[in-house]
């Protein structure tokens, strides 16, 4: 086989390789589902805790809000909740979100120093 | 003339299997950055659950359909009225009552009002609509929340003719209110041999003739109580719901969210066609009206 042909099929196994990298990855990449919490955008996990911080304004249950916050995963309520309010307070939620969201991590943290 | 080269083409075919296989298979995107949509049932579970808590602490339903928009179920309300009868099934009343509660306001468009007492000669009515903000969405994601309302705060205030009479502030109790009682809308002495003996049938309709299921029933009789709830037969109706009487014993059956009065109720001995008597049951149908 001559040099110059193997060559080209060379190129053409790494433009294949190319093109089927990007067909997968960018074009049409496989679709998820049946995902955890953690995979949320922060925008939804932060919406997500100010969703439990609303409830515990009314429950006033820090071990509830613990639990609804506990399907994000191993970290404690505390921390997931402190990086919502981290999030609030740098993407423009209203001052009485963040309030609340501020109320629920006090909350937590006291909670979690009495576990 | 030149020959095709089909070895280029067959190379460059496997090469674009291989890149496919690695991206699908091997190394698919790892997932950040996920939707609600996307979330496994039982996870979409507590994150609705979530949105019914949320929405019985502040009565915001349009944040609360812009949240269960993001779950894209086919319909909100089923979905809230099947996971509360899952709810019941699990001992967890008070989460099924929100999502009861949730779904009738979707169903409705209706909000919850947070009603204030007032302790004094005065009265003082003040209908607050909460209207928290929602949060803005990141540029990058493609759903849109809801405009959120306009406060609206109605007061009527009939003051006394009395000068530096302090008006007490009210005292705000939020109180979840579903609507209106229930009305006891038909009352009908069953004899059935099919149906088991004594069987007190109850269903219950909101305003607009839909079954609710999660509502909870009241029975009491001379020396005890029990409650019961709709929802757990759901192949019968999800405002269904059923309890065994016993013979000779008067009843009396009303809703715990605040309706009619169904009093002494008591089984009716009924008799076959062919003379044989046997105890015959109750239906009990309530509405919102």
């Amino acid at each position: 086989m001559k040099s110059s042909r193997l060559f080209f099929i060379i190129i053409a196994l790494i433009a294949g390789i190319g093109m089927g990298l990007a067909y997968g990855w960018l074009i049409d990449p496989v679709d998820f589902f049946d995902l955890t919490p953690d995979t949320l955008h922060i925008n939804y996990k932060t919406d997500y805790v100010l969703m439990t911080a609303e409830a515990y304004r009314l429950e006033h249950d820090p071990g509830l809000a613990a639990r609804r916050l506990a399907i994000f995963g191993s970290q404690s309520p505390s921390a997931i909740a402190s990086q919502g309010l981290a999030y609030a307070r740098t993407n423009g939620f209203a001052d009485s979100d963040i309030a609340l969201i501020q109320e629920l991590v006090t909350a937590l943290q006291a909670w979690s120093g009495i576990q | 003339m030149k020959r095709f080269p089909f070895d280029i083409l067959l190379t460059l075919l496997l090469g674009l299997g291989l890149g496919l296989a690695y991206s699908w298979l091997f190394s698919p995107l790892r997932v950040v950055d996920a939707d609600p949509i996307a979330l496994r049932a039982d996870f979409k579970d507590a994150y609705r659950s979530a949105i019914a808590a949320s929405y019985a602490a502040t009565g915001n339903l349009p944040r609360a359909q812009a949240r269960l928009a993001l779950l894209g179920d086919i319909n909100s309300t089923e979905a809230l009225n099947s996971q509360a009868q899952r709810l019941i099934a699990s001992g967890e009343f008070t989460q099924a009552d929100q999502n009861v509660a949730l779904a009738i306001a979707l169903e409705d468009g209706t909000t919850l009002v947070s009603t204030p007492t007032a302790t004094s000669d005065n009265t003082v009515i003040v209908i607050k609509e909460s209207t928290a903000t929602l949060p803005p969405p990141p540029p990058d994601l493609p759903f849109q929340f809801t405009e959120t309302p306009q406060p609206i705060d109605t007061q009527i205030i009939e003051t006394q003719a009395v000068i530096n009479t302090a008006v007490p502030r009210p005292t705000r109790t939020l109180i979840p209110t579903i609507g209106v009682p229930f009305a006891l809308i038909a009352q009908d002495s069953v004899c059935d041999t099919n149906l088991p003996d004594g069987l007190l049938q109850v269903f219950i309709f909101n305003s607009n003739r839909r079954q609710i299921a999660g509502a909870k029933i009241i029975i009491t009789w001379e020396n005890g109580e029990e409650q019961f709830f709709t929802g757990l037969k759901p192949e019968i109706g999800n405002g269904y719901a059923d309890y065994s009487m016993s013979p000779n014993i008067a009843y009396t059956v009303r809703l715990a969210s605040g309706s009619d009065i169904a009093s002494e109720l008591t089984a009716p001995t009924c008799q076959t066609s062919s003379g044989e008597t046997f105890l015959g049951g109750i239906k009990l149908t309530f509405q919102q009206p």
